[in-house]
């Protein structure tokens, strides 16, 4: 009977344990919970609140990699910036700065910083080599050769990078110079040119229409009816040489902006190919 | 005797025991509802969650989810609201509860302009006969739900309905009553260039699109009585023809404009000036 008392009297003393919500271990496993529940801006919080009791790096880790995720990079880095070089965590927090600093499009650091990361023979050499192959799509840099580009690449991602660099280094544009010259010689040939069928054809079928009423009226002695439309045509032919070079523009925009998007798209589908963590396991 | 002594003995610490971590929780339900209270709605779900995370019973399950949701809808974040108040309706203890869950869910929607999401949760609250005494709330959001779907007719027909809210139907009535025909604004203007500008109550549009479209129906028929078809069809097809349809399309632009300033006056009454629930 006593044992069965004593059993009783423990059991409740472990059920009433008060809970303390800002305990610093309690603190902790409530901040895992929101980073794994990608409520990272409460994360944030709850870690700064938990290194205000013991300092650590996975923590600091964590708070930059927040902040990576909510896209303040500037803060990211800094907080990545605070790992010190005896961490376990410092190398791979150095790829995690190169991922912020391409984020925020600032490739010339990029690189300096990648420079540093193979000097210091990292194991992570490879996914910096490829994050700033990558960002030399991006920017305005002169290009490695090709042989030096797929360096870094596996098998499978070289098609596609290979891709990349194709189009890099031969980007389907469309000249602006031709475009006009095109319209110049057949109204709406230079819109077709570029691609932009329909108005192309209409710039075709107003221009002709507006040259064959001026030309009748001309013929039928209606000078003043023969001027507007001369004027009215002339206006739609250089108005289709202007359009011309402006489509050739827009379609050029267009092929860089596709371009840029499918860099982002692929390097985001790989992660940026840094290895997943086991902080959410 | 001591054998019953010592039950009630044991019996007694594991109510004090539990009551104690019960009271913990209470304590931080009460300092997340303090927050909400004091619209620091940022800390009052951090909170919320806090209590969530360490209630492994699931005893706050209902409260905590209600007032993350709560305090995300204050926040304008309806689609995180939507989130907690189904949770809140998955942990609700009774009808009630459920009820108030399953309300706040349709009124988020109501502000989010999911409308037929929030007409088919409030519907089928309506078919369901355990809230029958509740009827008439359920209606009233029905009401606000066809005002947010711009069908101020039947919105008025339900606030009318067994006097449930006079001023909400008369602001109702008054959308009806002053919105314009846009139907009638274009298709009139088929009939009569300029009509349905008429009818917006844009005069000077009206007699500006009148006389485009005499002028150059004039000129068109004038070229094809002259036997110049091709002048005719020229100015036919590339004037009169643009200036036509043109107007009638610009008296639907009109009846439309016109339309949207009576809702956006009508809502901007009930946001200052009504003084009930809203959604």
């Amino acid at each position: 009977m006593k044992v069965l008392l004593f059993q009783i009297i423990i059991s409740a003393a472990v059920l009433a344990q008060n809970i303390n919500f800002n305990s610093p271990e309690n603190i902790r496993l409530f901040a895992d919970f929101l980073f794994c529940d990608r409520d990272y801006l409460r994360a944030i919080d709850e870690y700064e609140k938990y290194l205000s009791y013991s300092d650590e790096d996975t923590i600091r880790f964590k708070i930059a990699l927040a902040f990576s995720a909510i896209g303040d990079q500037y803060n990211a880095i800094k907080n990545f910036n605070s790992l010190q070089e005896t961490s376990k965590l410092y190398q791979i927090s150095r790829i995690e700065e190169l991922k912020s600093l391409f984020n925020l499009k600032q490739f010339s650091q990029l690189n300096s910083k990648a420079n540093e990361l193979n000097q210091l023979k990292s194991d992570y050499s490879d996914i910096a080599k490829k994050i700033v192959n990558l960002s030399y799509l991006l920017n305005n840099e002169s290009m490695p050769s090709e042989k030096i580009f797929l360096e870094p690449f596996d098998v499978q991602e070289k098609t596609i990078v290979q891709n990349f660099y194709f189009q890099k280094t031969n980007p389907d544009y469309k000249s602006e110079v031709l475009a006009g010259v095109y319209s110049a010689i057949i109204p709406g040939l230079g819109k077709i040119y570029t691609e932009n069928y329909s108005d192309g054809i209409t710039s075709f079928l107003l221009t002709g229409l507006f040259s064959y009423l001026a030309y009748t009226n001309f013929n039928n002695d209606h000078p003043v009816r023969a001027w507007i439309f001369t004027l009215a045509g002339a206006g739609f032919y250089a108005g289709n040489v202007y359009g011309s070079i402006a489509s050739a523009q827009i379609f050029n925009a267009k092929i860089n902006f596709d371009f840029i998007n499918d860099v982002y798209s692929f390097i985001e589908e790989k992660k940026y190919f840094i290895p997943e963590y086991d902080f959410c396991k | 005797m001591t054998f019953v002594s010592k039950k009630i003995i044991s019996i007694s610490i594991l109510l004090v025991c539990s009551g104690l971590a019960q009271n913990s929780l209470d304590d931080q339900y009460n300092y997340a509802k303090s927050l909400f209270d004091q619209e620091k709605y940022f800390d009052a779900i951090t909170e919320s969650k806090r209590l969530l995370f360490f209630d492994e019973q699931k005893l706050y399950g209902f409260e905590a989810n209600m007032l993350i949701g709560l305090s995300y809808k204050a926040g304008a974040k309806y689609n995180e609201a939507l989130k907690y108040f189904v949770l809140s309706e998955v942990n609700s203890k009774n009808d009630e509860q459920l009820f108030n869950s399953v309300i706040l869910s349709a009124r988020t929607n109501i502000l989010r302009r999911t409308t037929q999401q929030s007409e088919k949760i409030l519907n089928s609250l309506l078919a369901n006969p355990k809230y029958f005494n509740r009827t008439k709330e359920i209606k009233y959001w029905l009401g606000w739900n066809y005002m947010f779907s711009n069908k101020w007719e039947k919105a008025s027909e339900i606030f009318s309905e067994e006097n449930l809210d006079s001023s909400l139907a008369a602001i109702c009535r008054s959308v009806v009553n002053e919105s314009y025909n846009e139907n009638f604004a274009k298709y009139s203007s088929y009939i009569i260039p300029g009509f349905g500008q008429f009818y917006t109550g844009e005069y000077l549009n009206g007699l500006i699109s009148l006389g485009w479209n005499v002028l150059l129906g004039y000129l068109t028929i004038n070229s094809f009585v002259e036997d110049r078809i091709f002048d005719g069809i020229i100015t036919g097809n590339f004037l009169w023809l643009r200036f036509y349809i043109g107007n009638t399309k610009n008296a639907e632009k009109f009846a439309k404009e016109k339309n949207l300033t009576i809702i956006n006056n009508a809502l901007e009454r009930l946001q200052y000036d009504f003084n009930g629930s809203k959604p």
